[in-house]
């Protein structure tokens, strides 16, 4: 019984101490907020920071495809895309892709001597591109719909094969489907074109390469 | 064979991937920025379905109302209303909003004078290196408004040879408040020239030398953050040989800057 008395006391003793704890420690705060309040007003300033709007006009990603090396038949192309988007109609863009060359006809009917040794076969290219978008919507149904552009890139950049590194012109177009603003589906083609002797005489080649890829806005 | 070649492409994915893991870090705190919101003060602004004038106008925001900022590509904003609806307003449009402070919206960036305060600027240029088609990247930073320093790689790709070289360049231009502006250039770098490999039965072999080049270009200015350039480069190849070898190159491309 006693000790029921004792620490009914002692719980109210307790109450009534963290209560007037809780009211100082309440005051303190609304004496500092009436402070605040005196001197703030006029610093309450927010004009617009140009550096808070964040700004994504870079494009980056990965792709990959097939590409068909004239007289070396076909083979897979991993590569990475950049862009930088001027303005809604025009992009730079710098692609570098790599692939390894499989054997010409000759060597697979003739069974002889290969052409070019495996260090050879190694085919690395990449190119610096200007693209023009034609900006349009994918109407995929009536309420499920994405931006997307059809673009064209013409470009020049150099391609290594055979031993040599070659002048390239790369003739391209592509379709990027947005999913989201900053994420964003390629399907793209583009035709590389370069002088090479490798089979005799110099020539013009046509590498044609086409692939799907993925790229992020930042 | 297969398994090398798989190797490799395992490896170049995984430092893809090691790229992409590092943007992300990168964008993440870019995320944790202050909200940007405007107010309108015409009678109404347009919003598009998509970043370009192409794009449908699916919402009109009338006067007063306030317009959360969201992000940004090229000149376009997306921007949310108060009631939640989402779209893309142009630049222009955002100039005939206020900001809270109630002072006009007006970006700095896409003028002359922005022009004037970059930092740096990046470039490509084609052109002709001793009549065989070039490419040339550049780096540059803006020290002072008539001095630039930066540097430059260009690949050459002949029919005889690859060239490939280097400079670390000075720029000055006395006039850097014309619109069209002339500079002068020096450089110092490396050049190097291999043969043909059809060619490397006759003797030639891969050489590397040092070189010292001169230029004179112009620049102008098109629009928002868009130089056009035009260089003539003089080059000297300090090789083993008796006589040092005169280069020379012209140029054409363009440079963004920020």
């Amino acid at each position: 019984m006693e000790i029921g008395i004792r620490s009914f006391f002692l719980g109210l003793v307790c109450t009534l101490l963290s209560f007037s704890l809780f009211a100082q420690l309440s005051e303190q705060e609304s004496e500092q907020e009436t402070e605040q309040s005196v001197i703030q007003p006029s610093v309450e300033r927010r004009d617009i920071n140009e550096a808070n709007i964040d700004s994504e006009n870079f494009e980056f990603g990965m792709l990959v495809g097939v590409i068909s090396i004239e007289d070396f038949s076909s083979s897979m192309v991993l590569g990475v895309r950049a862009a930088y988007h001027i303005n809604e109609d025009f992009f730079v863009e710098a692609t570098y892709g790599q692939a390894e060359a499989g054997e010409t006809s000759f060597e697979v009917l003739s069974g002889g001597a290969p052409f070019l040794t495996e260090a050879e076969r190694d085919y690395r290219y990449y190119n610096v591109s200007l693209g023009y978008n034609l900006n349009g919507e994918t109407f995929f149904s009536d309420r499920w719909v994405f931006n997307s552009a059809t673009y064209i890139t013409l470009g020049t950049g150099s391609t290594e094969f055979g031993g040599d590194e070659r002048f390239t012109l790369s003739l391209g177009a592509g379709y990027r489907l947005l999913l989201t603003d900053f994420f964003a589906l390629h399907i793209n083609m583009k035709d590389h074109l370069f002088n090479s002797e490798l089979i005799g005489e110099e020539k013009t080649t046509h590498n044609i390469e086409y692939g799907l890829g993925a790229t992020f806005f930042f | 064979m297969l398994l090398r070649s798989t190797q490799k492409y395992f490896n170049f994915i995984k430092s893809g991937l090691g790229i992409w893991l590092t943007l992300l870090f990168i964008t993440i705190p870019a995320l944790a920025d202050e909200i940007v919101q405007v107010q309108i003060t015409q009678p109404y602004i347009e919003l598009h379905s998509g970043p370009a004038g192409g794009f449908p106008v699916i919402h009109v925001a009338a006067k007063k109302e306030w317009l959360t900022v969201l992000k940004r590509r090229t000149n376009w904003f997306k921007v949310e209303t108060n009631k939640g609806v989402q779209g893309w307003v142009k630049q222009e449009a955002l100039h005939l909003t206020q900001s809270s402070t109630g002072e006009a919206v007006k970006l700095a960036d896409g003028s002359f004078e922005s022009f004037a305060q970059r930092d740096v600027e990046f470039g490509a240029l084609g052109g002709s290196f001793e009549g065989v088609p070039s490419m040339t990247v550049f780096a540059d930073w803006v020290a002072t408004e008539n001095l630039i320093a930066g540097i430059s790689v260009t690949q050459a790709l002949g029919n005889l040879s690859e060239n490939q070289f280097f400079l670390v360049r000075v720029q000055h231009t006395a006039f850097p408040e014309w619109r069209l502006s002339p500079y002068v250039t020096l450089g110092a770098g490396k050049i190097r020239t291999k043969p043909r490999a059809n060619l490397v039965q006759s003797g030639d072999e891969t050489r590397t030398s040092d070189l010292l080049a001169a230029g004179l270009g112009l620049r102008y200015y098109i629009a928002q953050n868009f130089i056009l350039k035009l260089e003539y480069q003089h080059l000297q190849a300090l090789t083993d040989r008796d006589e040092n070898e005169d280069l020379e190159q012209w140029k054409l491309g363009f440079a963004v800057f920020f």
